[in-house]
């Protein structure tokens, strides 16, 4: 029941409303009635299709009776001779018609329709492309509309160029059409596939595809959805599955592998490690221990012999393995996949050639001196600007948040966010992953993006920050100093079994509650703890509470 | 030919406060005129019409005033033959409102009124080989089922009765570029469908195939200046979006990317202060369906004064609770 306006009526007007109601539904229930009972009496006949009829006509959503057409018609098919049948399914396929006009958005009434077409014997689909046509004229938006027309493009084998074709056209009509551009994203690939480019899509036809939608937002910047596909052509590239990280640890007899996407290692997926060409029985687990998708797999109480070994991973089932040399005189060895700096993280919007990209970020920087208050075009300006060198740009990446925020102050919160990712990869650009300290102190981060990249560091800084949460902390496997001074922090449940975690700073946080702290038990390693500042710390007992809780840590408050 | 923002106006004198016992009182009058006209005409809903109202009611601490009794003697009248649950008594058995009774009777802790054995079966024999769920035997194919069908199953405790792997696959080839879902593959993204993809997703433990920033920031960008949220881009808001949008970004760990107190004014102008309940938006006809969504957004943005929702099942959490399903999300 959508958009139905309340107006307000004097006593007299909602009498005569009541009774011709009355009436209304005395017919409606003495038809419902009848119709139930022929066909509990399976009377498939002309006289059912004309109550049900005049019941879905109004009540469109009245399931079972479609259903009972169903059985009506499929009836006529074993029993009716064809010419007969011809005209029953032609007067359906001319009642939907009808009831669609009254209302084009019930699924009972599209999917009635699909079925006739598909039970017929003698269907024109070519038809039911031109009554798809003209439901997208009154309303270009009709979900059910459109994928009514997916299902007879199938059955008529009408070719994807023509459908392409199709949306060009309704889109030179209304360029704020969402639904054209995201038929042109599914089509775009099967019309021109090319599996060496990042998008999936020929380089020649993007360029083309760059026009268009240029048209479409030097037309009008603030429609949304030429941006949306804008975004979209500019590219996100899949990345392949791959080992990306691997480390073994003597001392802690440990072996750590980290992927490029999640997998799930269990019985089903089983994992292979080789030591010196000779399996080891190992118990993997993710950061979290449960059984869930993960990138980070940790293998514990690995045998590892003394002097210079070999070993590897096997990942059967996705045939993907890694071999680590660890020399007699090593304690611990780390493999990581190499990449180019200011290309770890490219792989977000990377279209086919910078060249390209270079382009489009030349036109947009025309649209802005034009429009320089407009957010979809600054939004499209930073990736283009992150996409080609995040560094160099760092600083009018910045500005143009901050520009945001105030621009389009609803989504405030999801710009800090963005920034604070965009620092941290940044930071994460220059860094060598097997690096001990990593520090991103003071930057203003308001979440902290990518600890899978991180689970061999040992000592973290985010003091400074405006953190609330540790959500993902538990990727920090190695981490043993922690400080977290001056955050907003109110939730640690992101330290639950942090295993190497032996200092942790919580200073001039928001700890309220003496059970906020309680996950800290799970982290066996802890020795120190700082929680001044905190207002848990106001009251001594639950101080007291905190020392029973932590006994053999030294805290601070 | 600039693109003018569809959104609608908050009056000034729109309602800031929640009437709590307004809307209980309108949901428990609602089924007590079974031969008012909109009764009548929303039989092919009324599973799904007792769901809404019972959990809107369990929600404001006021599920005691339904007449548990006749609830689940209804239900247990609507069990078919083949096992699947229809929406009235007399009607035919579908997804949409087995997944709607199985929600009452765990609400109601009564899953042992119908022959849950039977019910799992049918909803079995639904999976198609390429992973998808027909909504019943008539073959509609909508990722709305496959939500249904795994919700359904997850509740009754027998999740792996199917083929999970597969009925993931179908989903995450529903998958659009900004992130979203749709009904089909090939099917434009809809806030709707994209809470059903997730929560399906979220049930069955892949949420790792989000790209839970794009998508996030497609959920976010639903916003519009009055504060309400629409289901797709160029379209009006509406209450019930406060549901669908905000469960999703909630099940993504993204809730926070919504300017909350716009919305909260949003929803609460939506009540009617005469009849109780809420409407789609400020100044329509309210119903049980915005009612209950209404009450879930004002949940999910942190309203004490109703119970916690699960953003998954669209149950109180403490029921989640008591039927020992806690969920790993993002």
């Amino acid at each position: 029941m959508h958009g139905r306006l309340k107006v307000r009526t004097t006593a007299e007007q909602q009498e005569a409303k009541r009774v011709e109601r009355e009436k209304k539904l005395k017919i409606y229930t003495g038809a419902t009635k009848k119709a139930f009972e022929k066909r509990n009496n399976r009377e498939f006949d002309e006289e059912a299709l004309k109550i049900t009829g005049e019941i879905l006509a109004v009540n469109p959503d009245f399931y079972s009776l479609w259903n009972f057409r169903k059985e009506i018609f499929n009836d006529f098919k074993e029993k009716r001779p064809k010419e007969e049948l011809d005209k029953a399914f032609q007067d359906e396929l001319y009642f939907l018609e009808t009831c669609l006009k009254v209302n084009p958005k019930s699924y009972g009434t599209w999917h009635h329709r699909s079925f006739v077409m598909e039970t017929m014997p003698t269907p024109d689909w070519k038809r039911e492309i031109k009554l798809c046509n003209t439901f997208l004229q009154y309303d270009e938006r009709n979900f059910h509309c459109w994928d009514y027309r997916r299902f007879v493009v199938g059955k008529a084998s009408i070719s994807a160029a023509e459908e392409f074709e199709f949306t060009t056209e309704k889109i030179a009509n209304n360029f704020s059409d969402y639904s054209s551009w995201h038929y042109r994203s599914k089509l775009l690939p099967i019309l021109h596939p090319d599996k060496t480019h990042p998008s999936g899509v020929n380089e020649e036809i993007l360029l083309k595809e760059f026009e268009t939608v240029q048209n479409a937002f030097f037309t009008d910047p603030n429609d949304q959805s030429a941006w949306f596909y804008h975004r979209w052509l500019l590219g996100r590239h899949q990345r392949n599955l791959e080992i990306n990280t691997m480390f073994v640890s003597r001392k802690d007899r440990r072996v750590m592998v980290t992927t490029t996407k999640p997998v799930m290692i269990d019985c089903n997926n089983p994992v292979a490690l080789k030591i010196n060409d000779k399996e080891v029985k190992v118990e993997w687990r993710n950061q979290k221990s449960q059984r869930k998708y993960s990138t980070l797999w940790l293998a514990d109480n690995v045998l590892v012999p003394d002097g210079s070994i070999n070993i590897q991973v096997l990942m059967d089932t996705h045939r993907i393995s890694q071999l680590l040399s660890l020399k007699s005189d090593e304690s611990e060895s780390l493999f990581t996949l190499p990449f180019k700096e200011g290309n770890r993280f490219s792989y977000e919007l990377t279209s086919s050639t910078s060249e390209t990209l270079q382009r489009e970020l030349e036109a947009i920087v025309e649209l802005y001196e034009i429009e320089p208050d407009n957010k979809w075009v600054i939004l499209t300006l930073m990736s283009l600007m992150k996409s080609l060198d995040p560094l160099k740009y760092e600083q009018e990446i910045l500005q143009q948040i901050s520009h945001l925020q105030n621009l389009d102050p609803k989504r405030k919160t999801y710009y800090d966010d963005l920034r604070s990712k965009i620092l941290v990869e940044n930071t994460l650009e220059a860094f060598e992953l097997n690096q001990q300290c990593l520090d991103l102190s003071d930057k203003k981060l308001t979440v902290l993006y990518h600890t899978s990249l991180l689970p061999f560091i040992s000592e973290l800084h985010l003091e400074g920050n405006q953190l609330v949460n540790l959500k993902n902390f538990e990727f920090l496997q190695c981490l043993k100093n922690l400080i977290l001074d001056s955050n907003k922090i109110c939730d640690i449940n992101g330290l639950r079994g942090l295993n190497s975690l032996e200092k942790l700073s919580l200073k001039d946080n928001l700890i309220q509650d003496v059970n906020d702290l309680k996950v800290l038990q799970t982290c066996p390693n802890l020795n120190t703890l700082n929680i001044k500042g905190n207002t848990v710390c106001s009251e001594d007992k639950s101080l007291n509470e905190l020392r029973q809780l932590l006994p053999g840590v030294s805290i601070t408050s | 030919m600039a693109s003018q923002m569809k959104d609608v106006e908050i009056p000034e004198k729109a309602l800031k406060e929640l009437l709590l016992s307004k809307h209980a009182d309108y949901i428990g009058a609602y089924g007590t005129k079974k031969d008012d006209y909109e009764y009548v005409m929303t039989e092919y809903l009324r599973m799904n019409g007792i769901y809404w109202g019972l959990t809107a009611m369990d929600l404001m601490n006021q599920l005691d005033r339904m007449n548990k009794e006749e609830v689940i003697g209804f239900i247990k009248q609507c069990q078919h033959e083949s096992g699947g649950i229809a929406c009235s008594v007399g009607h035919d058995p579908h997804l949409l409102c087995t997944l709607s009774a199985i929600q009452i009777l765990t609400l109601y802790d009564a899953q042992d009124a119908v022959n849950t054995e039977k019910v799992i079966e049918w909803v079995r024999s639904l999976q198609q080989d390429n992973g998808c769920f027909y909504g019943d035997k008539w073959g509609e194919v909508d990722t709305r089922f496959s939500f249904c069908a795994v919700a359904c199953l997850s509740l009754l405790g027998k999740l792996d009765c199917i083929n999970i792997d597969k009925a993931v696959e179908f989903v995450v080839s529903c998958m659009n570029y900004d992130g979203g879902f749709g009904c089909r593959p090939g099917s434009e993204t809809h806030a709707g469908q994209v809470y059903c993809c997730v929560g399906m997703l979220a049930i069955t433990g892949c949420l790792h195939y989000i790209d839970a920033d794009l998508l996030g920031w497609w959920l976010c960008e639903r916003q519009l200046p009055s504060g309400g949220l629409n289901g797709r881009p160029e379209k009006l808001p509406d209450v019930c979006y406060s549901w669908w949008v905000l469960a999703s970004l909630k099940i993504i760990d993204r809730l926070h990317w919504i300017d909350k107190d716009s919305l909260i004014a949003f929803i609460l102008a939506s009540q009617d202060d005469e009849t109780g309940g809420f409407a789609d938006r400020p100044g329509d006809m309210v119903d049980p369906f915005h009612t209950l969504f209404g009450l879930c957004g004002l949940s999910l943005l942190g309203n004490k004064s109703v119970k916690a929702i699960n953003p998954v099942f669209c149950m109180p959490e403490e029921t989640m609770q008591r039927i020992g399903i806690q969920l790993d999300l993002l």
